[in-house]
């Protein structure tokens, strides 16, 4: 089970997230959209919308540190093991709060508010609604369960992410890591398996190019 | 000097009876499918009212189109930083209910009610929800002054310097038929965060490519005159597109086409693309009209001419510009004028203002009416048609009435007065492309880039299959 789980599921979901993506874009790119819904409803989307942005570049931000960067780079910048966790929990605890009470308001906003929002509202986005929900409670409560710092992510979880890119899954790093925290892996895999069919692809077409470019474009046919 | 050619459109509003065929042929060309019902590409507005979507003209409230800020042109919604951060949430972006929730009537109620003491109804179901649905507003609610309040909140009665009180012996209306402008400077163009919507090269048309829209949805509050809609099924951004596939044929538009008053006019337009920033950002609103008109180049000047070729510009476009209907009642005649240049958005169709009936005050004895004496206040069409300078409307009317009264002179054999500015000459052709307005006259569209595609069809014939045009 462990070795399907951190052995075998990873890949198939990277495989899925990034075949799936590219071949979205390159036939399907027609349905390529932010499925925005502020047309339909304005209501309450002023401040769910940006609140779950926001918390949801925070808590990015914070993954890309405590997951990509090994612990002895921190270190070698002066950071104990101490120290690094606290500005994690003074990063992450309100990047969660954010994220994921701007996430309930957009629920709350869908679900409960106008009936025009059915329309914007696929199976495929209950789905993907019900996964997120997933991953970011099991992701608080990890947070929060681990205010102590008794668990060490860093020792565990981040190097067996990294052996995963590097194609050399290290499994035995995952043994005796809190069941919270296997839940918000198995979460996050499922959530790159569901990405290249839900509107979350719109995250890859941030307009950067947009603030380079002139004003007025001309096409030739 | 560069160069390019636009497709450009005249209306003239003085034969517009507001029957609405141009929208109706419009939507069932275009709109006519779910995620677009609400969508008018066309439509056609009572005026004074406010309009489709509401308040369309009011950019204090929608901030569409540009400003000049320090001198420099820029979109009235922010910088570019300034409206990145708008992604998340725009406050200026309109909601369904700013332009009328579509409906259907359950019709089929009518062939299965039981036998009952009334006659059976059938109730309004919305579009949308697909509930039962009490409509509150439409796409033409205004029509003919129908709601008499909301047509007092005409901005451009508030931006009247005089006191407009829309009573029954002062009443006045006329129509507006709109449809996306193409304009020379589109803010929808500059406010595409993904570069999705752009000017066709050869004719000026602005699209929204589809595949290339995110629906990021900055385009529809940029627009100040609100043609750019978003489709909520397929969650991308639509707007008129000059039925192009027809344009390319040499037709014109349907709704051009299909006017039953003649009044739209269709053909080619040179312009300075170099100029156009400049023409744009001229200081006082009042004169953006005059730099607009600058930047149209005259198509029989032998410089323009070879200037022209070397874009890359087909003979027969510059032969299209050459007799241009749009040529002569914008720049040689000056009387079609832009709608809100005020707007900075530099449009590629034009208006000739109406002429009206006198008021009562003068009715008495009246021989030819006087500008002054109409029942449309000079200064309302100077609010839609003159960004304010009531100037440009005058002299444009002056012209139709001048019109009128060579024709006149001609018909009972009076003398023709000294005070007339044109020569006869012109005022028959005026009289000729407006009152006439044969069909091949009022239409000069070129096919499209004939002689290039022509050769190139002709390259590829054998070379490739039926489910690949253009080979692949």
């Amino acid at each position: 089970m462990k070795a399907f789980l951190y052995g075998v599921l990873p890949y198939i979901a990277l495989t899925i997230f990034i075949g799936g993506t590219i071949v979205r874009y390159v036939y399907f790119e027609r349905n390529w959209t932010t499925k925005s819904s502020e047309f339909l409803s304005k209501r309450d989307s002023q401040w769910g919308n940006p609140l779950f942005h926001l918390g949801l570049f925070m808590a990015f931000g914070g993954h890309f540190v405590g997951v990509l960067v090994p612990k002895f780079v921190t270190e070698m910048g002066g950071t104990d093991e101490h120290t690094y966790h606290l500005m994690s929990l003074a990063g992450g605890i309100p990047a969660g709060i954010l994220f994921l009470g701007g996430f309930l308001l957009l629920l709350k906003r869908r679900f409960a508010g106008s009936a025009r929002l059915k329309v914007n509202t696929s199976v495929m986005d209950r789905w993907l609604y019900l996964v997120l929900l997933l991953a970011l409670m099991s992701g608080m409560l990890a947070t929060l369960s681990n205010i102590p710092g008794t668990f060490d992510y860093r020792e565990t979880i981040s190097p067996w992410f990294r052996s995963v890119l590097m194609l050399q899954p290290d499994i035995s790093l995952m043994e005796g890591v809190p069941a919270v925290f296997q839940l918000h892996m198995v979460s996050w895999m499922l959530l790159a398996m569901l990405f290249p069919f839900t509107r979350l692809v719109h995250c890859l077409s941030v307009p950067v190019e947009y603030l380079f470019r002139r004003d007025i474009i001309y096409r030739r046919k | 000097m560069k160069i390019k050619a636009q497709i450009s459109m005249v209306m003239n509003l003085d034969k517009c009876i507001g029957c609405h065929t141009c929208s109706i042929t419009c939507k069932n060309v275009w709109t006519n499918r779910q995620g677009a019902e609400y969508m008018y590409f066309n439509n056609v507005e009572t005026k004074p009212g406010i309009g489709y979507p509401k308040h369309w003209e009011d950019q204090q409230k929608w901030k569409g189109g540009w400003e000049l800020k320090n001198g420099k042109l820029q979109l009235r919604s922010g910088s570019k930083p300034e409206r990145l951060l708008k992604l998340f949430y725009h406050p200026d972006q309109p909601e369904m209910d700013d332009y009328y929730e579509p409906w259907t009537y359950d019709y089929e109620s009518l062939i299965t009610s039981k036998r009952k003491k009334h006659q059976p109804v059938a109730r309004p179901r919305s579009l949308i929800t697909q509930k039962r649905m009490e409509i509150k507003w439409g796409p033409n609610w205004e029509d003919d002054l129908a709601d008499g309040e909301s047509v007092r909140q005409d901005i451009n009665l508030k931006n009247m310097a005089g006191e407009i009180t829309m009573e029954f012996h002062d009443l006045f209306m006329k129509y507006l038929p709109r449809v996306c402008n193409h304009c020379l400077n589109p803010a929808c163009v500059a406010a595409c965060p993904s570069g999705a919507i752009y000017k066709r090269e050869e004719d000026g048309v602005v699209l929204v490519s589809q595949d290339g829209c995110r629906g990021w949805r900055h385009c529809i509050p940029a627009c100040p005159y609100k043609k750019v809609y978003f489709n909520w099924k397929t969650n991308k951004a639509e707007k008129c597109v000059f039925c192009f596939p027809r344009l390319e044929n040499g037709l014109p538009t349907v709704c051009a086409d299909s006017c039953v008053g003649r009044l739209r006019y269709m053909g080619v337009l040179l312009y300075d693309m170099d100029k156009v920033k400049e023409a744009a950002s001229a200081p006082e609103t009042g004169d953006i009209y005059q730099s607009v008109l600058d930047i149209l180049l005259d198509p029989h000047d032998p410089a323009v001419m070879e200037a022209a070729r070397k874009e890359g510009i087909p003979e027969n476009w510059i032969k299209a510009a050459q007799d241009s209907p749009v040529y002569q009642l914008v720049k040689e005649w000056q009387i079609a004028l832009p709608l809100h240049a005020e707007y900075r958005t530099l449009p590629m169709v034009w208006y000739v203002p109406p002429l009206s009936p006198i008021t009562r005050r003068v009715e008495a004895d009246v021989y030819l009416p006087e500008v002054s004496d109409m029942r449309i206040p000079i200064a309302y069409l100077a609010e839609l048609f003159g960004a304010g300078n009531t100037q440009i409307v005058e002299a444009s009317l002056q012209k139709l009435l001048d019109m009128r009264l060579l024709m006149r002179c001609l018909e009972t054999g009076e003398a023709i007065p000294e005070r007339l500015v044109a020569e006869k000459d012109t005022y028959q052709k005026m009289y000729r492309l407006l009152a006439i307005a044969k069909y091949k006259d009022r239409f000069k569209i070129p096919a499209g880039m004939q002689e290039q595609s022509a050769e190139k069809l002709r390259e590829l014939q054998g070379s490739c299959g039926y489910n690949c045009p253009g080979g692949c």
